[in-house]
């Protein structure tokens, strides 16, 4: 496959998923200018990048985890400049609260969280999962189950906290 | 999947995504699509001429680019071997912007207001270096030409119901024996840009545009020498100042910034020290916008030929 033509299944996969690609960068940077940052540049870095895509049938994946450096780059960055600001740091802030459910996912760490909103969210094939966090199969496995323990203490901690 | 995962789903398919959203993504598409058309150009095999890791971040509904252009003329101090080449160059040479030329259109949403400055480069009798102006006018014409021929286009492929501002303006930066420097500067404002920067040098000796490595004597690493030391003045910026970020030593290997291109943009300050310019994401993110490196004379001493740089 050469270059123009995968970037032209790079173009058809971002038309085709850019929403998907923006709620995964939602559940990172959690506000919609910055996820909006993270797609578009990440649609740039992609197009630019297409000639580096081993395979074709890697795309998507390909564009979750540029999407998913793209954010964590983000927010390095911003809690760069968070940390210069800030004084005294005192406990979480609320200005999530409309994800109370989301915010869940915060329990999880970078790979955790793509993989269990890939696999349950996204609905992609446990393979997909795995390529985009490029780990193997087994380890995969074993993050989702993970995650997913984690999850659940989360969640039962926060209904007692939500509904008392 | 339990019934908890199965209520972060559904918010997790209640986050609502931008109507805005696709346009921006198609800018950003077409974005990448242009700048990797206009980096055909200068590629060659083997160099990161361009930076792979090229983007912004646009806050709000508009990016702003700007972009700077310096055109810069060495006035050669070390005349001798000048004479023997028929372009005779003269200490002294006065070099002024002598008029200029405006474009400007409106179409819509969409405008452009582009000065086209002429320079007229003379000797110290006041007549005027037809081949030293030429090049240079030359120069100036090209780029400009190119940003009037996207304006265009854009306007065309849009069918003039874009939202696009070009604008481009010059000033003299610096005026001294040996140089004289015109600084453009370009602004592009629309959903998404990208910010570039080119110079262009004329050694006024031969009356021919020079790119770094005519700085320096032919076989040696110069670029290796000033890469070191950039990395070194990255590494130190980053240590001394959080706020400060570069594309070094990042788990992405081929984000990093190895080693500058033979024509990397330059230019030498008033003093007399190589200054190496990178485009807004080449070497770092977005926000830190254009960054220069001032290079120590002594690091490039034992490569450069003579005349060029300042003690």
């Amino acid at each position: 496959m050469n270059s123009p033509k995968k970037q032209q299944l790079v173009e058809q996969e971002l038309l085709s998923s850019y929403e998907s690609l923006y709620r995964l960068a939602f559940t990172y940077v959690k506000n919609e200018p910055d996820a909006m940052d993270v797609v578009q540049e990440s649609a740039y870095k992609a197009m630019k990048n297409a000639g580096s895509l081993k395979r074709g049938d890697f795309v998507r994946t390909w564009l979750c985890r540029i999407v998913i450096n793209t954010s964590l780059e983000l927010l390095k960055q911003k809690q760069r400049e968070f940390s210069r600001e800030t004084i005294a740091d005192d406990g979480r802030e609320d200005r999530y609260c409309d994800f109370d459910t989301i915010d869940a996912l915060e329990i999880l760490n970078e790979k955790e969280r793509a993989a269990i909103v890939l696999r349950y969210f996204e609905d992609r094939k446990l393979q997909e999962v795995a390529d985009a966090l490029e780990e193997n199969l087994s380890t995969t496995k074993s993050i989702l189950y993970r995650s997913l323990k984690k999850l659940k203490v989360k969640l039962t901690e926060g209904e007692v906290c939500y509904e008392s | 999947m339990n019934h908890n995962l199965e209520q972060i789903k559904q918010d997790y398919q209640n986050i609502k995504v931008p109507d805005s959203l696709k346009q921006k993504m198609e800018d950003s598409i077409k974005q990448a699509k242009s700048d990797m058309e206009r980096e055909k150009i200068p590629a060659r095999p083997g160099r990161r001429r361009n930076a792979l890791f090229q983007s912004w971040v646009a806050r709000g509904c508009a990016g702003v680019a700007v972009a700077a252009l310096l055109l810069t003329i060495l006035v050669n101090a070390s005349a001798p071997i000048a004479y023997a080449m028929e372009q005779i160059p003269v200490l002294g040479a006065v070099v002024k912007v002598v008029n200029f030329r405006e474009y400007k259109q409106q179409n819509g949403q969409m405008e452009a207001n582009i000065k086209v400055p002429q320079v007229r480069v003379g000797d110290e009798n006041g007549e005027v270096m037809e081949h030293a102006s030429r090049a240079l006018n030359g120069r100036i014409q090209d780029y400009t030409d190119e940003l009037i021929a996207a304006y265009e286009a854009d306007v065309k492929a849009s069918g003039g119901e874009g939202t696009q501002a070009v604008d481009l303006d010059y000033e003299v930066v610096t005026d001294n024996e040996r140089l004289f420097s015109l600084q453009f500067h370009q602004t592009v404002t629309m959903a998404g840009a990208s910010q570039s920067e080119k110079i262009y040098h004329i050694d006024k000796q031969t009356g021919n545009m020079v790119t770094l490595k005519d700085l320096f004597e032919e076989g040696t690493d110069y670029q290796a020498l000033i890469s070191e030391n950039i990395k070194q003045q990255m590494k130190e910026q980053m240590e001394q100042d959080d706020s400060k970020s570069y594309y070094l030593e990042m788990d992405t290997e081929e984000w990093n910034f190895q080693e500058i291109a033979q024509d990397v943009d330059f230019y030498v300050n008033d003093s007399g020290r190589l200054v190496i310019v990178f485009d807004e994401y080449e070497v770092a993110p977005g926000y830190m916008g254009v960054v220069s490196f001032e290079i120590p004379t002594e690091v490039v001493e034992p490569v450069v030929k003579e005349g060029y740089l300042g003690d």
